[in-house]
């Protein structure tokens, strides 16, 4: 019994053995597929380019908690002057424009390359950044050249952009919204004005890490600034969005379900 | 009723209601989370739109007539990824729809949480339920 038990105890001490001199190899294996470094484009500067989102899609295994449901986070709601908490008080679900296919000034998640979604994507060059959101079809041209905001754009639901390198942070300025959207949807009430201004500051951390800063200005509307819960956003394993529309064809129906009383 | 069912559930509702929170609209605020539905009936077109994805059917009421009635699912980039494909569910096929009922009563629109086909297949509101990316 003796002579068989020694053989199965040098082998578990062998086995030991190898698992700790195994476990350096392991630990150099691990910090090897680590992200690399943000890529870089032809004029220096970080490239954003890719398709960006948290991690899954909304209702998927894995899908992030949206930092906008932060129970502790400042909203922006809740930095309304006193006649805009009145009015909001007269808005609901009912009211929110995206049910009729009309996309958020900002997005749902507070990202708002998304607008209403989770996902998005960024085609960059060194001298114009395109923002693509899959949810509402709807783009944004950023130039970086330098050039002042445009003075011939009528207002519109996403604004007018230009961006700016702040060494590896691209800065992004926008403007000149309508007054007929609201910041966010799923019936939260985020109306605003056309005084609207949104600050953005894009970090690409790592090849496959996006950092979102942001702030909203609207001096008819607000207090003071709101300053929006940094996003951290990872790079998804596809390389385009989809291409899809959005209908409106039952929001007379669904209007008049949330127009019942609760 | 005969096609129609109706039934009461109670917890489970709420905690479907919560999870689906983080959609593009608030489901809440249109569809009845207290008033489960269950339809019968035969897909006329599903329609993989944003914000939500469609589903169209036929349904016969205790009359004999034909009612058309239309429910929500998820996001159709989400079931896309998730492995649905406009095949899979074609006209004509056979299903049954459980979920929750319009606030509305007069509309005949719902909030999809279950379909399963003829042959007991089952999707779910953000699409297939079996497979690697099943939710």
């Amino acid at each position: 019994m003796h002579e068989s038990v020694a053989p199965r105890t040098t082998l578990h001490l062998v086995g030991m053995i190898a698992c700790l001199l195994a476990a350096p190899v392991l630990a150099q294996d691990s910090a090897s597929s680590k992200p690399g470094p943000a890529p870089r484009m032809a004029d220096g500067h970080p490239d954003l380019s890719g398709v960006w989102w948290g991690g899954a899609d909304i209702g998927a295994r894995g899908s992030r908690p949206p930092a906008a449901r932060d129970p502790n986070a400042v909203t922006y709601a809740s930095l309304y002057q006193p006649w805009a908490v009145e009015k909001a008080k007269t808005l609901s679900d009912k009211d929110d424009p995206t049910l009729r296919c009309v996309g958020t000034a900002f997005g749902t998640l507070n990202v708002r390359m998304w607008n209403v979604g989770a996902v998005g994507q960024i085609v960059a060059t060194p001298k114009l950044v395109v923002l693509l959101s899959e949810t509402f079809h709807d783009y944004q041209l950023i130039p970086t050249d330098g050039r002042p905001h445009r003075d011939d754009q009528p207002p519109t639901y996403r604004g007018d952009a230009v961006g700016r390198w702040d060494g590896d942070t691209f800065v992004v300025d926008v403007t000149n919204f309508t007054d007929d959207t609201w910041l966010s949807a799923e019936g939260r009430v985020s109306f605003h004005s056309d005084a609207l201004r949104i600050v953005e500051r894009y970090r690409r951390v790592d090849a496959e890490t996006l950092e979102i800063e942001a702030t909203v200005e609207d001096p008819k509307v607000l207090t003071g600034p709101w300053k929006v819960p940094k996003q951290t956003l990872r790079l998804a394993p596809f390389d385009a969005l989809l291409t899809l529309d959005c209908a409106s064809d039952e929001a007379d129906a669904m209007i008049r379900s949330a127009s019942q009383p609760k | 009723m005969k096609d129609r069912v109706w039934m009461l559930l109670a917890g489970a509702t709420l905690a479907l209601g919560a999870s689906v929170a983080s959609a593009h609209h608030s489901f809440a605020a249109v569809y009845n989370m207290q008033q489960p539905i269950t339809v019968k009936g035969t897909i006329v077109e599903v329609r993989l739109t944003n914000p939500h994805s469609w589903f169209y059917l036929d349904v016969k009421n205790d009359a004999g007539q034909v009612e058309r009635w239309a429910f929500e699912a998820g996001t159709p980039s989400g079931m896309i990824r998730n492995g649905y494909k406009s095949s899979v569910i074609k006209q004509g096929e056979e299903v049954t729809i459980t979920g929750f009922q319009a606030r509305d009563p007069s509309s005949h629109i719902g909030m999809l949480r279950e379909l399963v086909m003829a042959d007991g297949t089952k999707f779910g509101l953000f699409g297939p339920q079996e497979g690697p990316n099943a939710r």
